[in-house]
Order: C-alpha cells, then sequence, then structure tokens
C-alpha cells in the first residue's frame, strides 16, 4: 500500500530549522563577535513574550510548543547587520508577531512571511540602521554595537560600482554584510540538512535559483565585464541563498503542491531580481515573497486536481459524509469528525484503523446508534489507505444525506 | 438621581447613551471611522494636528446649523448637493480666519485642509432623512468635534512621539521608535490599532455597567 507521508510535524520542522540555523549563529557569533548571540537571544524572547501576551490577551492557550514566531525572529535577526540597535529589534519582531501572525489567526495560518515582514518593516523605517555593512573580523561594542563598517557588495553594485571579492571569500563569507546571510558554505550545508531531512522540498529553491541565475545572466546590473562575473556578483554576494533556504520555504506560506510549488519558486524568482533591480532597497527579495505569499492559495486551487490527496480531498468534500479542513502546514490534513444528531458516541481513532469496512457493512449498520458512524469509518478507512495522520475535530453534518451519498457511491463502484 | 437610576436610565436608553458620548462611546474617528484620510496622511504632530482641529471646529458646527435650517424641505438628492456647497463657503471664510490668526503655517497641510469640505465628517448628515432642530445641530455639531478634536490631537502626538521622539518639537524620547508612524500606512497603522483598543474599552464599560446594574437588582 502506497503512503504519502502527508503530516508534516510543525513542531519538528522548526526544531529543524533551528538546528539549521544554530551553525550560522555560531559562524556569525566567530566572524563578527559574541553580539550576534545577543541579539538572536533577544529577538527569540520578544518573540515568545509576545505571543503569550496576544494569547492572554485574545483569551486563547498559550501553545508551548509553537516556535514559529522565535524562528522567525532568529531568521530576521541573521539579516541584519552585527551593529544594529537592539531596540530596533524589539520593536519589529514584537509588531511583525502581533500584527503580521497573531492578527491573522495565528499559528500555521499567517499568510505572510514574518521574517520577510521583519525586514521590510526594519527597512522601511530605520533603512540607515538595517543596511550597514560590517566588516568582519573586527572590534564590535558589545552593548552598542559601534563598529567599523564597510560597503556591502550589493550595494556597491547597486550604485552602479564594480565590486572585487575573491571567490573563497565570497564562499566563507569574508566581506561586510548582514550576520549570517555571507556564509554560503554554511547556509548550502544547511539547506542540504533541510532537504534531507525532509523539512523543505527542493522545488522552491531550486526553481528560486536557477530563475535568478538566468535572469541576471540575461540582464547582468554590472557593466563592461562579462555576463559570468556579473552572475557570480548577484548569487554569491547578497542574500539569495539565505533567502532560498529560510524564507520562502515556511510551511504556512508556501504551496503544497509541488507543481505550485515550482510556479511559486519562479515568480518568486523574478520578482525579487525586478525588485533588486529597480527598488530602492537591497532586500528586494522580502518585498517580492510579500508580494507572491499574497497569491499561494490561488496557485494551491491552480493545481489542486494533480495530486492523491487532492483527489481524497474532493472525494470527501463531494460526498458530504465529513468535512475536510486543509491546514496551511504542508499537506496536514484535518478530517473532522463526524458529530452524529442521533447518537452521541466518541469517535475512537484506533477503532477506524481495526475496522475494514466495506460496502457490505453499510447494510448491517442500520440501527440508529451506529449509523453515521459506520458510514463514516469507511470513507475515513479509504482515506487512511493514503494518508497517514488524521485528526479529528467537531463537525455536524446530515448523516441521512451522507448515507444516501455513500450507498451511491458503493453502487456505481467509483 | 441616585447612581443606580442613573445606570438603569442609562442602560435602557442605550442608544441615546451612545449617541450623546462623541468622545467616547460614538467617536467620530475611532468607533465611525470618519475622517480617516485627513487624519492617517495629515496629522503627523501634534502641531498640524491642531491645524486640522481648528479647522474642523470652525466649519463643522456651522455647516450643520445652516444644513439643517436651509434644507428642511428638501429631497435627499438635493441635500446631497447642497452640504458640501455649504461646507464650501463657511470653509472659504474659515480659512481666511484661520490665515489671518495663523499666517501661512495654516497651509502647511495643502490639500488635506480644502479635502475637508467633502469628508463624511461634515457632510454625512445629508444621508438623515429625520429633520434636524436648530438646537440638535448645535449640540451635535459640538458634540462630533469635540470628540473629532480628541482623536486628531491623540493621534497626532503619539504619530510624533513614535516618529521623532518629539512632542510640540520637545524632545522627549533620545531615539526614533517607529519612524513609519509619520508616513500615511503607519498613520493608518496606528489608527487601526487605537480604534481597536477604543472599541475594546466602549464594550467594557457597557459590560461593566450591566454588572453594575445587577449588582444593584441583587442588593
Amino acid at each position: 500500500m502506497n503512503k504519502i507521508k502527508t503530516k508534516i510535524d510543525s513542531i519538528s520542522y522548526y526544531d529543524d530549522m533551528f538546528l539549521a540555523m544554530l551553525p550560522i549563529i555560531l559562524c556569525a557569533s566567530v566572524v563578527y563577535s559574541r553580539r550576534v548571540i545577543l541579539i538572536c537571544g533577544i529577538a527569540a524572547i520578544t518573540a515568545r513574550v509576545v505571543d503569550v501576551a496576544m494569547a492572554l490577551l485574545l483569551k486563547k492557550d498559550i501553545d508551548a510548543e509553537d516556535k514559529s514566531s522565535i524562528i522567525a525572529s532568529i531568521t530576521f535577526s541573521m539579516m541584519l547587520p552585527v551593529s544594529i540597535p537592539l531596540y530596533i529589534v524589539v520593536v519589529t519582531v514584537a509588531l511583525v508577531v502581533m500584527i503580521g501572525k497573531h492578527v491573522f489567526g495565528g499559528k500555521d495560518v499567517y499568510p505572510f512571511s514574518l521574517a520577510a515582514l521583519a525586514m521590510c518593516m526594519a527597512a522601511v523605517n530605520w533603512p540607515e540602521n538595517v543596511f550597514q555593512a560590517v566588516r568582519p573580523l573586527t572590534k564590535v561594542n558589545f552593548w552598542t554595537g559601534e563598529a567599523i563598517n564597510g560597503v556591502s557588495a550589493p550595494a556597491l553594485i547597486k550604485l552602479g560600482g564594480l565590486p572585487y571579492i575573491s571567490t573563497f571569500d565570497l564562499l566563507l563569507g569574508n566581506h561586510p554584510g548582514a550576520m549570517g546571510m555571507s556564509f554560503l558554505l554554511v547556509i548550502l550545508a544547511c539547506g542540504t540538512f533541510l532537504i534531507v531531512n525532509k523539512r523543505i522540498t527542493w522545488h522552491v529553491p531550486v526553481t528560486f535559483l536557477v530563475t535568478c541565475a538566468i535572469f541576471s545572466l540575461l540582464f547582468p546590473r554590472i557593466y563592461g565585464v562579462s555576463r559570468w562575473y556579473s552572475l557570480k556578483y548577484e548569487m554569491l554576494c547578497s542574500s539569495i541563498l539565505f533567502f532560498s533556504i529560510f524564507l520562502i520555504n515556511e510551511p504556512a506560506t508556501t504551496p503544497k503542491n509541488p507543481k505550485a510549488k515550482i510556479v511559486f519558486g519562479f515568480i518568486c524568482g523574478i520578482m525579487t531580481m525586478i525588485f533588486r533591480y529597480f527598488g530602492s532597497y537591497e532586500i528586494g527579495g522580502c518585498f517580492a515573497l510579500l508580494l507572491i505569499n499574497a497569491t499561494v492559495g490561488f496557485w494551491d486551487r491552480l493545481f489542486e486536481n494533480d495530486t492523491k490527496e487532492s483527489e481524497i480531498f474532493n472525494f470527501i468534500k463531494k460526498n458530504r459524509l465529513a468535512t475536510v479542513s486543509e491546514n496551511s502546514s504542508v499537506s496536514q490534513v484535518k478530517i473532522k469528525k463526524v458529530e452524529n444528531k442521533v447518537s452521541n458516541n466518541n469517535f475512537n481513532r484506533n477503532q477506524v484503523k481495526n475496522n475494514s469496512l466495506n460496502s457490505n457493512s453499510v447494510k448491517n449498520a442500520k440501527s440508529k446508534d451506529n449509523l453515521s458512524y459506520t458510514t463514516t469509518l469507511d470513507i475515513i478507512s479509504r482515506a487512511e489507505d493514503s494518508i497517514d495522520e488524521v485528526e479529528f475535530s467537531t463537525q455536524t453534518i446530515d448523516m441521512n444525506e451522507a448515507l444516501k451519498d455513500f450507498e451511491k457511491y458503493s453502487k456505481e463502484g467509483k | 438621581m441616585d447612581r443606580k437610576t442613573k445606570i438603569h436610565n442609562e442602560l435602557l436608553n442605550w442608544d441615546d447613551t451612545v449617541r450623546k458620548r462623541k468622545i467616547t462611546l460614538s467617536n467620530p474617528v475611532f468607533i465611525k471611522g470618519l475622517a480617516l484620510a485627513p487624519l492617517a496622511i495629515a496629522a503627523t504632530s501634534l502641531k498640524s494636528s491642531f491645524i486640522l482641529s481648528a479647522m474642523v471646529a470652525l466649519i463643522l458646527t456651522p455647516t450643520r446649523v445652516v444644513t439643517s435650517l436651509i434644507t428642511r424641505k428638501m429631497s435627499i438628492p438635493l441635500k446631497t448637493f447642497f452640504y458640501p456647497m455649504v461646507s464650501a463657503i463657511i470653509f472659504g471664510f474659515a480659512y481666511y480666519a484661520m490665515y489671518k490668526f495663523m499666517g501661512t503655517t495654516a497651509f502647511s497641510l495643502g490639500l488635506y485642509l480644502p479635502i475637508l469640505v467633502v469628508d463624511p465628517l461634515i457632510v454625512k448628515n445629508f444621508e438623515k432623512t429625520r429633520k434636524e432642530s436648530f438646537l440638535y445641530s448645535i449640540i451635535n455639531g459640538l458634540r462630533n468635534t469635540v470628540g473629532f478634536i480628541v482623536a486628531c490631537l491623540l493621534i497626532g502626538a503619539l504619530r510624533e512621539i513614535l516618529a521623532f521622539g518629539t512632542l510640540g518639537e520637545i524632545k522627549i524620547l533620545s531615539v526614533s521608535l517607529l519612524p513609519m508612524a509619520y508616513n500615511s500606512f503607519g498613520g493608518f497603522f496606528i489608527i487601526a490599532i487605537i480604534s481597536a483598543l477604543w472599541s475594546k474599552m466602549s464594550h467594557k464599560y457597557h459590560d461593566k455597567l450591566i454588572r453594575e446594574d445587577a449588582s444593584y437588582d441583587n442588593a
């Protein structure tokens, strides 16, 4: 029986994201001083405090396992220079978690990437602080963040200059820039770790990177040198690799369907390059991502009939035997529990698994007590042939109508 | 009248209570959402808020009073033309008066001062089919004016503090906490947050009155 791994455990996902981020934080703390850890810590604490405060304010349960805002705040911190004043980190993270996450419904349902939103907000508010490029391996004041600044390669390209950094330095991150975006080899290793662990799929990052590469090859920004030289700096000295691994793969803000992911990555790549070429800020990718995040649902709907999961969703929806809601975490399926009007039997998931029901059992299940129970069991057991994890919540439906639908379905033998 | 009777009457005539309390329970900006465009764009500091407030104070009540007198027997479509016309004429006088008192500072808001002429805050009343008495138009006009002024000054002060760390050009913070408060989208953002809190507080007040009334009944 071919089972599709559809349940993505969001908790493990964020744990793995943190693990992947850890080497970058360590590298940055070595290259740019221990202030990196201070900034990340403050960002994470602010995110958690705002999460708890919003839960109390909205009278919701405090979700101790929700780490989405912590990871987003650390990702955001990695895009900042080490000289950033701490109050900027606190204000930005607090506002973004409050408005970008909780106002839109909280964990797993927020539509815009929190890290990208935070970066855009910080860039619009404090551009002079956010776009500083601190020279690596220089002295940085731990509390005030005073440091020796240089000119980042993206800023130089933006001004029409010609950067000269050796490929080796580009790969190691030995050039002025943000805290965590320049360690390309480490980022590449972290991305591989995430792909191997199936926390992210190759679709979005690969499509995004290829699109950006082709775009910069066709329309080079650095004049007077070969196209390959321009391509090298566009791809290696900017935030593109970090962006493709840590920002555009967030489960809540990425399409679920592989084809939709490819389209998403392609459009994101084009928009990123357009924003970088014609926008005012160096972090065009964040603005592009926010724009494309708004279309995620559209791409999923466009390709919704292409997966086996979608077939099951459509079947159950069509037959009205249970209501299916798709959580925003990748392919997570919730089949809502059928609450019978005549019996109040609690739905036992183990019983669902142990019962291998077929259409004949429907005829034997005419008693009022297990009327709804039996019919929905079959549907869910069929669904479980292809879906590993099924969660239940409460929903009332008309079981008489559902039974008719199911019998019709069985007769047709679809 | 003792407190018990007062609360009971307030709750019995809750709609009237809300209508009368233009600063808190039915604030024209935070609860009704009127005059958002000039506030979000132009009220960036205490000074600009003061100019907006002065202009509204000069045109809102007179417009309301004059139109209540001359549009009594008009149909609604005709009123629609008449209201902005009256407010525009009154604006001309108000503009001149402000120039006399403030000089060219009065023109610093550019388009966002004359745009008040057609703002729902000033002309929304044309929609009402009920005839407004002379006295009621004065009272209601003044209530709306005070409600607007409170909201306008609050927004202007808050935006100035967040964007520049100053209040009335006096330095009170060493850093700019939220520079985007100066921008239009920052203005909408701040108005949205204040409106949500304002609305929440008005609901809380209503609940408090109900609880207090119930406690008197139980006693």
